[in-house]
C-alpha cells in the first residue's frame, strides 16, 4: 500500500516538472509554429546559470530567478537572431517544412557540446533549499518531502500565473494570431515580433524552472549525459504532444500522465524500461486521438 | 530510361567497384577501415534521401531502423550460425518490416508529429534490448563476421574484408536506389511530396506510396545497421544513440537531401569530422572534455549552417545556380521592350 | 554538370581522400622509438560512469613523469595516450582501433570495463595481433584465460574471488540476515553472481541495473525493491556512480541497511564527491587489496601520494589514484624486464617470467607465470570511518586469498617486501 502511495507521489512530482517543459514547448509552438527540440538544452544551460549563481551566492532562492532570467534571455536571443533568419530563408525547398525542426536539433547538439565542454569536468551539484528527506507516516517514510512540496506548489503557482496572463490579457490570442497569420495580425495592431519574442522568453523561463527542479529532485547532480536530462528532453516533447500541442492545460495534463506512467514503470516493472514507456504512450495517444487529449480537431497541415 | 543508359549506369558502378578494389590493396589499415565506415554511411544516408528528399517524410530516428537491422543480423549469426550474406538479407527484411509498421503509423501523421514519433522511437527502441536476454542487454552482442577466406591470402586483414563487403553492399544498394528513384515509384514519391492533393487527383495512392517509401528506406537502413555493427564488431543499445540519427540527418542535409548524387559528400564529411576534430584538439592542446565534445559540436554546427544557407544541399545549389545563370543570360539576350507610346 | 559527372566527381573525391595517406615505413617495434615508449589507455573520462575513474590517467602520468625524470627506462621515456570511451563498448572498440592504427602504441595499459575489454578482445583482437594488454582495469575472471586472451594480463583480483571472500565475511558476521544485491546487468555483474553462487550465498532481493541507467531517479526504484524485500544487508556491486546513487537515494528514503561496498565502486572520495554524506558511509563494509589511502605510515602510500600531489596539487589522493599508480609501477618494471630493446613479445615474456617478483604496493602477491596471467588474488575487509574513509577492521590488515574456481578462502601469510629505492624499478 505504501509503495502505491509513494509511486503516485513520485509520479505527480516528476509529472509537474515535465508539465513545465511541456508548457515551454507549447508556448514556442503557439508563437512560431516550430517545435523547439532545443528546449531541453536551453533548460540545461539555464540550470548551469543557476549553478553558477549557487556557487557564488550560495542561495537557491537567488539561483532560481537567475536561472529563469538567464533562460528567458537565451531564448529571446535565439528567437531574435536565429529563428527569424531561419524562417525567412527556409520558406521553400524540399525540407522547408522540417528545416526549423532540423535547425533546432542542431542547436540542441551545439548547446550540449558547449555545456559539456565548459562545465563537464566539474562535479556540478545543486542542493535544494529544503530537505528532500520524506515525511514520516507512522513507521513508513513517504516519498514526499518538503522539497517535493515546494516543487508542486511552485508549479501550481506558475501555471496559475500563466493562465491568468493568457486570460486577462490578449497575449494568448496574439500569440496564436502571430503564428497563423502574421500579416493580418500586424494589420490588427499586434506587435507580432514582440509577441513572438515574449512567447519564447516565457518558454525559456519555464524550461529553466523545470531544469532546476529536475536537478534538485534527483540527487542534485546533472550533466548533458545524465538520465535526468534525457528524461526532460523526451518527456517535455511527448507531454506536449499528448496534451495537444496548442493548450497549456493539455500540457499540464500530458506532463502528469507521463510522470505517473514513468513512475509506475520504474517502481513496479523495470528501471531499464522507462525510456520505452513514453514512446508507447505517445503512439497510443496519437493513434486514438491524433490531435492530442485537448487538441482541436484542426486540419493537419504538412 | 533507355536500356543503353541503364547499361551505362551499371558499367559505371562496376568500374567504380574495380577502382575501390585496386585501392584497398595500396592503402594502410586505418584508411581501409575508414573506407568501410564511409561505405556504411553512404548506404544509411541514401536511405534518408529516399525517405525525406523524395517522399517528403521526415525521420529523426533512423538510428532505430539501423538498430533493427543490426540486431537481426547479430541474432541470426549468433543463434543459428547463418552465413553472412544471408544475415544481411535478413537484416534488410527485418528492418523493412519495421518500416512497414512505422510507415503505416506515420501515414496519418505529418510534420512535427511524425518527427516526434520517430524521435521517441530512436530513443526508446534500442533500450528494448535490455528486456530480452537474447539481445544481450546493455552490453550487447558480439557480431563476428569471421575472418576473410584463406584463399585471399595470409595478409588479407579483417579490415580489408570489411571494406570489401561494405563497398560491395554500397554499390549494389546505390545502383538499386538510383534505378528505383528514376522509376515510376520515384516520380510518385516526388509528386506526393510536392502536393499531396494534386497527386491524389492524378490517381496516385499517396498513402501506399508513402508506406512503400518507408519500407524501402527502412530496409536499406537495416542493411547499413548490420554493416555498421560488422565494422564495430558489437551490437548494443549504446551503438545507436540519438547522436547517430542526428549525424545521419546531418549527412543527408549536407549531401543535399533531394538528390542521390551528393551522397559521398555527406558520408566522407561524417567520417572526416572526428579526424579533423582530433587534429584541432591536439593542435590547441585541448582538455579531455573539449576533445570528446568537439566532433559533436562540429556536426551540429555544420547541420545548422547547412540548413540555414544551403538547405537543398550543394548539388542542388549548384544546379539551381547554373539554371539561374542560364535564365539571366537568356533574358539579357532578349530585345529591349520599346517605351514608345507608353506613359 | 550532369548527374553522372557529379557521381564520378564525388567518387573520385572519396577515392582520392583514401589514397592520399602515405603508408609509413616500418618501425623497429611499434610504439618503441629510441627515445620513448608509447602506451595507450581507454577508459570513461566523461559520461555517467566516469566519476572517480577519470582521475586514473593523471595518476599514471604522474608516476611515468617521475620515472622519466629519473632517467626513464633504459633511456626511454614512458608516454601515455588516453582515449575517452565513455564506458561504452562500441566506443572502446573505436578508440582502441585509433590507439593501435593511428597512435601506434606499443601496448594497451589498464583499459577499463569488463564489457569494453571483451568487445575489444573479440573485435580488435589484440591477442591475434600480438599486442600486449597490460593490467586490465577490470576483475572479470575470464581475462585470466591464457588461451582465449593470450596477450592479456589481469591485475585486479577477479570478481569471483571478491564475491567468495565477501561471502566468507558475511557468513562470519551477518549469518542469518536477509541479503540484498545491486549489480550491473552485464558480464561484470554476472561474474559476481557466479562467485556468490559458488560460495552458496542466497539473496532475498536481487536488483540489476543496466549500465548507464544509474541516477537518482532510477535508484529510487532499486531502493523501493530492496525495502519491499526486507533486505537487512545489501551488497553494492556496481560502479562508483551507481553506488553513490543508491546510497544517496536510500538516505533520502530513510532506508539504512548494513551496506557492503564492492571494490569497483567503493572509493570513498568519489562517493562523497557525489554528495553522499560521510555519515551514510559510516560503518559500511568495504574491501581493498592495497593499503588504505589514509595509512600515511605505509611507504608506498607516502611515496605515491607525494608524487601525485606534486603533479596535481588541487586533487585528492584516493584509491583509484593509488591503484593506477601501482599499475604504472608494475608497467615500468615490466618494460625494464623486457630488455634493452623491448618488443611486444619480450614484454609479454618478461611479465610471465618475472612478474611474480615485481615490487608492488599491494598486500597480496602477484601470480604471473608462463601458465598464469592472474595478478592479485585476495582482499582485506574493513569499515568506513565516521569521516567516510575505509580502514581495516581492528587496525590490522587481515588478508584472505582464494582463486576463481572452487578453491577455499584462506588467510594469507604474504609479507610485502620492502619498496625498492625511491619507488623506481631497479
Amino acid at each position: 500500500m505504501i509503495q502505491l502511495i509513494n509511486t503516485l507521489l513520485i509520479g505527480i512530482t516528476a509529472g509537474s516538472i515535465y508539465a513545465l517543459m511541456a508548457i515551454a514547448i507549447v508556448l514556442v509552438w503557439r508563437s512560431t509554429r516550430v517545435i523547439n527540440f532545443a528546449q531541453a538544452g536551453m533548460a540545461l544551460l539555464s540550470t548551469y546559470f543557476g549553478y553558477e549563481a549557487m556557487v557564488h551566492l550560495s542561495s537557491f532562492w537567488i539561483a532560481l530567478p537567475v536561472a529563469m532570467i538567464g533562460g528567458a534571455a537565451v531564448a529571446a536571443f535565439i528567437e531574435l537572431v536565429f529563428m527569424r533568419f531561419l524562417l525567412k530563408r527556409s520558406a521553400h525547398g524540399a525540407i522547408s517544412g522540417v528545416a526549423p525542426i532540423i535547425a533546432t536539433l542542431g542547436l540542441l547538439g551545439v548547446i550540449r557540446a558547449l555545456t559539456s565542454a565548459i562545465w563537464g569536468g566539474q562535479d556540478v551539484r545543486i542542493v535544494g533549499p529544503v530537505s528532500n528527506v520524506g515525511y514520516s507516516l507512522g513507521a513508513n517514510t513517504l516519498a514526499f518531502s518538503p522539497l517535493k512540496l515546494l516543487i508542486l506548489v511552485t508549479v501550481i503557482v506558475l501555471v496559475f500565473l500563466l493562465s491568468l496572463l493568457f486570460q486577462k490579457s490578449n497575449i494568448g490570442l496574439s500569440l496564436r494570431a502571430s503564428a497563423f497569420s502574421p500579416e493580418i495580425a500586424r494589420l490588427s495592431g499586434i506587435r507580432v515580433d514582440g509577441v513572438r519574442t515574449l512567447g519564447w522568453s516565457l518558454a525559456g523561463a519555464s524550461g529553466a524552472v523545470a531544469g532546476m527542479f529536475q536537478t534538485v529532485n534527483g540527487n542534485g547532480s546533472f550533466s548533458p549525459d545524465s538520465i535526468e536530462f534525457s528524461l526532460l528532453l523526451v518527456s517535455g516533447f511527448i507531454a506536449a504532444v499528448i496534451g495537444g500541442l496548442d493548450s497549456l492545460i493539455g500540457a499540464v495534463i500530458g506532463g502528469l500522465v507521463l510522470g505517473l506512467v514513468i513512475s509506475f514503470v520504474l517502481m513496479y516493472i523495470n528501471s531499464s524500461l522507462f525510456f520505452i514507456a513514453p514512446f508507447v504512450i505517445l503512439l497510443i495517444v496519437l493513434f486514438i486521438r491524433p490531435q492530442g487529449i485537448i487538441g482541436a480537431k484542426a486540419a493537419r497541415r504538412a | 530510361m533507355h536500356r543503353f543508359q541503364k547499361f551505362n549506369n551499371l558499367l559505371l558502378f562496376i568500374a567504380f567497384g574495380f577502382i575501390l578494389f585496386l585501392l584497398s590493396n595500396r592503402v594502410d589499415e586505418l584508411r581501409v577501415y575508414q573506407g568501410a565506415s564511409i561505405a556504411v554511411y553512404v548506404i544509411a544516408i541514401s536511405s534518408i534521401i529516399l525517405l525525406t528528399g523524395y517522399s517528403g517524410q521526415v525521420s529523426l530516428g533512423h538510428g532505430a531502423l539501423l538498430a533493427i537491422g543490426a540486431y537481426s543480423a547479430a541474432v541470426m549469426r549468433n543463434e543459428f550460425n547463418v552465413p553472412i550474406v544471408l544475415c544481411l538479407f535478413i537484416a534488410v527484411l527485418a528492418a523493412a518490416i519495421g518500416g512497414v509498421l512505422l510507415g503505416s503509423a506515420a501515414a496519418r501523421l505529418s510534420g512535427p508529429y511524425l518527427a516526434g514519433v520517430t524521435l521517441a522511437l530512436a530513443i526508446g527502441l534500442p533500450s528494448l534490448a535490455n528486456q530480452f536476454s537474447i539481445l544481450g542487454g546493455e552490453q550487447g552482442l558480439i557480431f563476428d563476421v569471421g575472418f576473410p577466406p584463406l584463399r585471399l591470402g595470409e595478409d588479407f586483414t579483417q579490415y580489408k574484408w570489411f571494406f570489401w563487403i561494405s563497398s560491395l553492399a554500397a554499390l549494389i544498394s546505390m545502383w538499386f536506389l538510383s534505378n528505383i528513384l528514376r522509376s515510376r515509384y520515384g516520380r510518385n514519391w516526388r509528386a506526393g511530396r510536392s502536393n499531396e492533393v494534386a497527386a491524389q487527383l492524378a490517381g496516385i495512392n499517396t498513402g501506399r506510396s508513402k508506406i512503400l517509401a518507408f519500407t524501402i528506406s527502412a530496409g536499406i537502413a537495416g542493411l547499413a545497421g548490420a554493416l555498421l555493427s560488422m565494422t564495430i564488431g558489437t551490437v548494443s543499445p549504446s551503438a545507436f544513440p540519438l547522436a547517430l540519427s542526428f549525424s545521419l540527418l546531418t549527412g543527408a542535409v549536407l549531401s543535399g537531401v533531394t538528390t542521390l548524387s551528393g551522397v559521398m559528400i555527406g558520408a566522407v564529411t561524417l567520417v572526416a569530422i572526428p579526424e579533423i576534430a582530433d587534429v584541432i584538439a591536439n593542435r590547441i592542446g585541448a582538455s579531455e572534455r573539449i576533445t570528446t565534445n568537439l566532433p559533436g559540436l562540429m556536426v551540429s554546427t555544420l547541420l545548422i549552417i547547412t540548413v540555414l544557407f544551403v538547405p537543398n544541399g550543394p548539388v542542388e545549389q549548384l544546379r539551381s545556380g547554373k539554371a539561374k545563370k542560364l535564365v539571366r543570360k537568356r533574358i539579357k539576350s532578349l530585345p529591349k521592350p520599346s517605351m514608345e507610346g507608353k506613359i | 554538370m550532369n548527374r553522372r559527372k557529379l557521381i564520378t566527381v564525388s567518387a573520385v573525391l572519396a577515392v582520392a581522400s583514401l589514397a592520399v595517406t602515405a603508408v609509413p615505413a616500418q618501425a623497429a617495434e611499434v610504439g618503441v622509438s629510441s627515445t620513448e615508449i608509447k602506451l595507450g589507455m581507454t577508459l570513461p573520462m566523461t559520461g555517467t560512469a566516469s566519476p572517480g575513474y577519470s582521475k586514473i590517467p593523471a595518476a599514471v602520468k604522474a608516476y611515468f613523469d617521475y620515472v622519466n625524470a629519473n632517467g626513464g627506462i633504459n633511456g626511454r621515456k614512458l608516454t601515455l595516450v588516453v582515449k575517452d570511451d565513455q564506458y561504452v563498448p562500441t566506443q572502446a572498440v573505436a578508440k582502441t582501433n585509433e590507439l593501435i592504427l593511428k597512435d601506434k602504441v606499443m601496448a594497451l595499459l589498464a583499459p577499463l570495463g569488463t564489457a569494453n575489454n571483451k568487445a575489444v578482445a573479440s573485435v580488435v583482437n589484440p591477442g591475434r595481433r600480438g599486442i600486449p594488454v597490460l593490467f586490465v582495469n577490470t576483475g572479470f575472471s575470464g581475462f585470466a584465460d591464457k588461451k582465449k586472451y593470450p596477450t592479456t594480463f589481469s591485475v585486479l583480483p577477479s570478481y569471483i574471488m571478491e564475491a567468495k571472500i565477501m561471502s566468507e565475511y558475511i557468513k562470519d558476521n551477518f549469518d542469518g540476515k536477509k541479503l540484498g544485491l545491486i549489480y550491473q546487468d552485464d558480464d561484470f555483474g554476472d561474474d559476481a553472481l557466479a562467485g556468490f553462487k559458488q560460495a552458496g550465498i542466497n539473496f532475498a532481493v536481487k536488483v540489476p541495473y543496466a549500465s548507464g541507467s544509474q541516477s537518482g531517479t532510477t535508484a529510487a526504484g532499486w531502493v523501493q525493491k530492496l525495502q519491499a524485500g526486507g533486505a537487512e544487508v545489501v551488497i553494492l556491486f556496481g560502479v562508483s556512480s551507481a553506488t553513490a546513487a543508491a546510497l544517496g537515494t536510500a538516505a533520502v528514503m530513510k532506508y539504512a541497511p548494513q551496506w557492503i561496498l564492492g571494490s569497483v565502486g567503493g572509493d570513498a572520495t568519489t562517493i562523497k564527491a557525489a554528495g553522499v554524506p560521510a555519515g551514510v558511509l559510516y560503518n559500511a563494509v568495504g574491501a581493498s587489496f592495497a593499503p588504505a589511502t589514509t595509512d600515511t605510515n605505509d611507504e608506498y602510500v607516502k611515496l605515491f601520494q607525494d608524487i601525485y600531489l606534486k603533479a596535481n596539487p588541487t586533487q585528492t589522493f584516493d584509491n583509484n589514484v593509488m591503484i593506477g599508480m601501482n599499475s604504472a609501477f608494475l608497467t615500468a618494471q615490466a618494460i625494464q624486464a623486457a630488455g634493452k630493446n623491448p618488443t611486444r613479445k619480450s614484454l609479454i615474456a618478461a611479465i610471465e617470467k618475472s612478474g611474480s617478483t615485481f615490487a608492488s604496493a599491494a598486500l597480496v602477491p602477484l601470480n604471473y607465470s608462463t601458465t598464469s596471467h592472474i595478478g592479485y588474488n585476495g582482499y582485506w575487509f574493513g569499515k568506513y570511518s565516521p569521516t567516510g574513509d575505509l580502514k581495516p577492521a581492528g587496525g590490522v590488515y587481515t588478508v584472505y586469498t582464494t582463486d576463481s574456481g572452487d578453491g577455499a578462502v584462506v588467510k594469507s601469510t604474504y609479507k610485502r617486501p620492502a619498496m625498492p629505492a625511491k619507488g623506481l624499478p631497479n
